[in-house]
């Protein structure tokens, strides 16, 4: 059966088990609309989106696209920056926009039910009145869902010290690539478990981008909100010593809630767009907050108050209230916004290093930088290592290639740091040929068993993550090899 | 082929055997499928010999042998390779919180050399003498998950070493990582199923500078519960509330700066009323090894552990006291509310006394979403109960995983049964 004839035949089962529910979008113009996600620059036009109007519409779709042998792929807000929602040629687009019930809070057992399609922000809405939210803080977090979430780990400010969304979610209901529908990490949905028995499958579909199955509901952890929070914004006179203020925090035994740094690109572009209080002649930038009991939180603002004056701070601004505090945040928050006034286009890439290389990493990509000829703005998670550089560059000057190449070097001097390809946006398509630089061809086929234990079909979210000779072509030029003295333990790779 | 420490000597290798105190797996512990060589016990230093080790026949991985009973007995393993070879750490990196060790190293000795740079890694498992890749693959842990999360959050790279002789590794170095997918996520309750854990990268935290534990007295099921809520709702952020039951004693733990600690403990104080009690650091410490001590449990005791959803269903405490007394046993309980676990010591009476509570309370936790696995048991249940119970979901992926990893079934054959 050609694609086609296959698609046409998708469409007849689902709409027969779903009904008139369910939206389907097969106008050409109505699918471009979902020909990419946040990384724009990859574009495949799908050859049919459909709509679910409820949960149970999932699985007879899928079950359709398998079938059919249609590949498909899940799609929540589309701000994933990887390409995790691209469409495979002509495949099918399950768009959980519809599915955005908040089900359950639970305020005593702080648990919060919902379907993927629940924004991140709405689900620490729904728990304010009792106190909770939803611990992980995606800069996205307004419109990026829950089921977007769950399937790139998404992480944000905060995760230093509450940890990623792995971190958060207890079980995932999800139809999988099979056809059949199960409950990770517990059996019923409405009775999660921190520690159901097994293997942890659901630390797996965690972080798996999309292609272990389609999340129908997920059980949240809540946190308690935080008695206190204290903000400070401190200027450094050059990145070193703002990164050399991180490491003296951290080894000072302190865990803030978030440390995020801004080079004087980045400050520059923010306050121009927000106009949250930043000093645009600074060097660097660091956001420090720390939340808890009072008495803590209080002490240990002191301390690190006095970290920063003693590492060279020359401003330090300590946000006085709760508006100063959010002003902060969203200077911080819209900095990829922000680079629009830098420039028409930018690349973001999202490596990490360890924190104690920070300064190396921030001094090899400004090396790689000005060899490119090309701008790069520094905003990131400082405290976790994760560095966001945007590549800033002009397509109509035809400079897209060489910023591209620039993207991949700074993805993979952080991986040559010890670090790794990502953080927090996945691997997608966007770093798929870069992941021989990072694992072996054993540790590939490892995950490619996992993978095909999911989807032995292989026709769920098929073309991410893992690099395809389609994608990458045959023989990728520098690839991992492991050393001689690593397979005897004498050397170690990370 | 041989490893470094090859000891051929027959009478030493399966847990069966060599935990002979523990009495409770059936394994033989002589020969293998008829035709080849007796059982084998090796001793790997390297990650290679360890891959060499692990490659032909059916093979039980063990640490310090503290939980070669969890799951249900593993048929016949020719080869039992021990991990307490692979015991050193290799790199910590105290400015980057992250301490990257061989699996064989045991976790009381890993905290040991944290301490001396002020960290630890936060997880409090009872059986703090087994090594950490065996604590990843018994998926356990402490009271203070509550407060820290398991070791599967604390795991940022591995290391394994699977029956195909791949030496893979996931995750890195780095605390903050999603490129490719986590293996060591798959490791965590494999029971030794899928593969080695030979190496871990762990994120350490700062020690805190103390900890302080209130125990309230005589609070029963429903006071458990509204006294765990009103915790969890509360600004006090406790790192671990446990309830013991017969004693009917609720303890709570807050770990923190000096001052901060001592004013958590104090605000936690006004919540809970009823018989009071604070112990300092030093009388904290010994109640909570006390605590230990009764989860771990004795040789010929049955230690069931349940995981349900967060609570102390009182439906649940009453049934485990209606069926010990049915059965003529007696059980003690320890629970979790905020997190959902119970682990449950019988002692006294005889298996089919045992077989009868587990199979009892069983269905009782069942009814309610829950599971129900066994930890040890009398010698003799296994022929009358089985160790696991209901499945959780995915159990099909499971078993794909398990065929896909391991197709001729030689890690630890049996341990899931009768799941797969
Ligand atoms: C301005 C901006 C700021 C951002 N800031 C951050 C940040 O701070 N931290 C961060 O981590 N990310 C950030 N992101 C990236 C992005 O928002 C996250 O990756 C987010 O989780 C994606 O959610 P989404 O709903 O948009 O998912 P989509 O982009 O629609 O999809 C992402 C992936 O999830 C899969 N998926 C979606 N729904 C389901 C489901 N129900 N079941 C299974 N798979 C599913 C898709 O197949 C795809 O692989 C940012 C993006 C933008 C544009």
């Amino acid at each position: 059966m050609d694609r086609d004839s296959a698609l046409t035949a998708v469409l007849t089962d689902a709409t027969a088990a779903c009904g008139p529910t369910l939206r389907v979008l097969s106008g050409a113009a109505e699918r471009r609309a979902y020909d990419t996600d946040a990384l724009t620059a990859h574009r495949v036009q799908p050859g049919l989106v459909l709509l679910p109007a409820s949960r149970e519409q999932v699985a007879p779709i899928v079950r359709a696209c398998l079938r059919h042998g249609v590949p498909y792929v899940a799609r929540g807000a589309g701000t994933g920056l990887s390409g995790g929602a691209l469409p495979a040629e002509s495949g099918v687009v399950i768009a959980l926009a519809r599915l955005n019930r908040i089900l359950e809070v639970d305020p005593d057992r702080r648990i919060a039910i919902v379907e993927p399609g629940v924004t991140n922000a709405a689900i620490s809405a729904a728990a304010a009145e009792h106190d909770l939210y939803y611990a992980p803080d995606p800069s996205s977090q307004i419109v990026c869902t829950i089921g977007g979430n769950v399937a790139e780990n998404s992480g944000g400010a905060h995760c230093l010290k509450y940890g990623f969304t792995s971190h958060h979610v207890l079980a995932v209901e999800t139809v999988l690539p099979d056809g059949s529908v199960a409950v990770l990490g517990s059996d019923d949905i409405e009775a999660p478990c921190y520690d159901a028995p097994g293997y942890d499958l659901r630390g797996v579909f965690v972080g798996a981008e999309g292609t272990c199955g389609v999340a129908t509901r997920i059980a949240v952890r809540l946190l308690r909100t935080p008695e206190v929070v204290r903000t400070l914004v401190a200027d450094f006179p050059d990145v070193a010593a703002a990164c050399d203020t991180v490491s003296a925090v951290i080894a000072a035994g302190i865990v803030p809630a978030a440390i995020e740094m801004m080079d004087n690109l980045a400050i520059r572009a923010c306050e121009d767009a927000v106009h949250a209080g930043y000093d645009r002649q600074a060097a660097a930038s660091l956001i420090i907050e720390l939340d808890g009991p009072g008495q803590e939180c209080a002490e240990l603002f002191e301390q690190v108050s006095g970290l920063c004056s003693a590492h060279g701070c020359t401003r330090l601004r300590i946000a006085a209230d709760a508006a100063e505090r959010a002003a902060i945040w969203a200077g911080r928050k819209a900095a990829f916004a922000a680079m629009g006034r830098l420039s028409p286009e930018f690349l973001l890439q999202d490596g990490v290093v360890p924190r104690t290389r920070l300064t190396e990493a921030l001094g090899g990509i400004a090396r790689l930088s000005a060899a490119a000829g090309l701008r790069v703005a520094n905003v990131f998670h400082a405290g976790d290592g994760n560095l966001h550089p945007l590549v800033l560059y002009r397509a109509a000057d035809g400079e897209q290639p060489a910023a591209e190449r620039l993207a991949a070097d700074i993805a993979e001097l952080c991986v040559a740091l010890g670090g790794s390809l990502s953080g927090e946006h996945g691997i997608g398509v966007d770093k798929a040929c870069s992941m021989p630089k990072m694992f072996s061809a054993a540790d590939l086929t490892a995950m490619d068993r996992l993978r095909a234990a999911f989807d032995p079909s292989g026709l769920c979210n098929p073309g991410k993550v893992f690099p395809t000779p389609a994608l990458c072509g045959e023989a990728r030029a520098g690839a991992y090899q492991p050393h001689p003295l690593e397979e005897t333990g004498k050397i170690q790779r990370w | 082929m041989v490893g470094p420490s090859f000891d051929p000597t027959p009478g030493d290798a399966p847990s069966g055997t060599t935990s002979a105190a523990d009495g409770a797996e059936s394994a033989s512990g002589s020969s293998g499928q008829s035709g080849s060589p007796g059982p084998r016990s090796i001793t790997p230093t390297t990650v290679k010999d360890l891959r060499d080790a692990v490659t032909t026949g059916t093979v039980l991985i063990r640490g310090t042998g503290t939980a070669t009973t969890w799951g249900a007995p593993v048929r016949d393993p020719r080869t039992t390779v021990s991990l307490t070879g692979m015991d050193r750490v290799l790199d910590h990196r105290p400015a980057d919180m992250t301490v990257y060790v061989q699996g064989g190293i045991r976790l009381d000795v890993l905290q040991a050399e944290l301490a001396t740079r002020g960290q630890w890694l936060p997880y409090d498992p009872a059986r703090s003498e087994a090594t950490i890749g065996g604590l990843l693959a018994t998926g356990d842990a402490g009271p203070r998950r509550l407060g820290y999360g398991s070791l599967r959050e604390l795991v940022i790279g591995a290391t394994m070493v699977f029956p195909d002789g791949a030496i893979a590794k996931s995750g890195g170095h780095v605390i903050k990582n999603v490129a490719g997918y986590d293996l060591a996520k798959l490791c965590h309750g494999s029971l030794g199923t899928l593969g080695v854990v030979a190496e871990l990268v762990l994120r350490v935290h700062p020690l805190p500078q103390t900890s302080r534990t209130v125990m309230v007295r005589d609070v029963n099921t429903e006071a458990a519960q509204r006294l765990a809520w009103a915790l969890t709702r509360s600004a006090t952020e406790p790192t671990a509330i446990e309830w013991c039951e017969p004693e009917q004693v609720l303890a709570v733990r807050f770990d923190g700066t000096s001052d901060g600690a001592a004013a958590r403990a104090a605000a936690a104080r006004t919540l809970l009323s009823g018989s009071l009690a604070e112990l300092d650091h030093d009388e904290s410490e010994s109640f909570w090894f006390s605590h230990a001590a009764r989860v771990i449990a004795e040789p010929g005791d049955t230690v069931l552990r349940a995981a349900t959803r967060p609570g102390v269903d009182p439906g649940l405490v009453r049934a485990l006291a209606a069926w010990a007394e049915h059965s003529g046993v007696k059980a003690m309980l320890t629970c979790s509310p905020a997190t959902g676990g119970y682990t449950v010591r019988v002692t006294g009476g005889d298996a089919k006394a045992h077989a009868e509570l587990v199979k009892n309370w069983r269905a009782s936790v069942e009814a309610v979403g829950g599971f129900v696995m066994l930890r040890r048991r009398r010698p003799g249940v296994d022929a009358m109960v089985e160790s696991w119970g209901r499945a959780p979901g995915g159990v099909e992926v499971m078993r794909r995983v398990k065929g896909n990893f391991d197709p001729e079934n030689r890690f630890a054959p049996g341990r899931f049964a009768p799941w797969f």
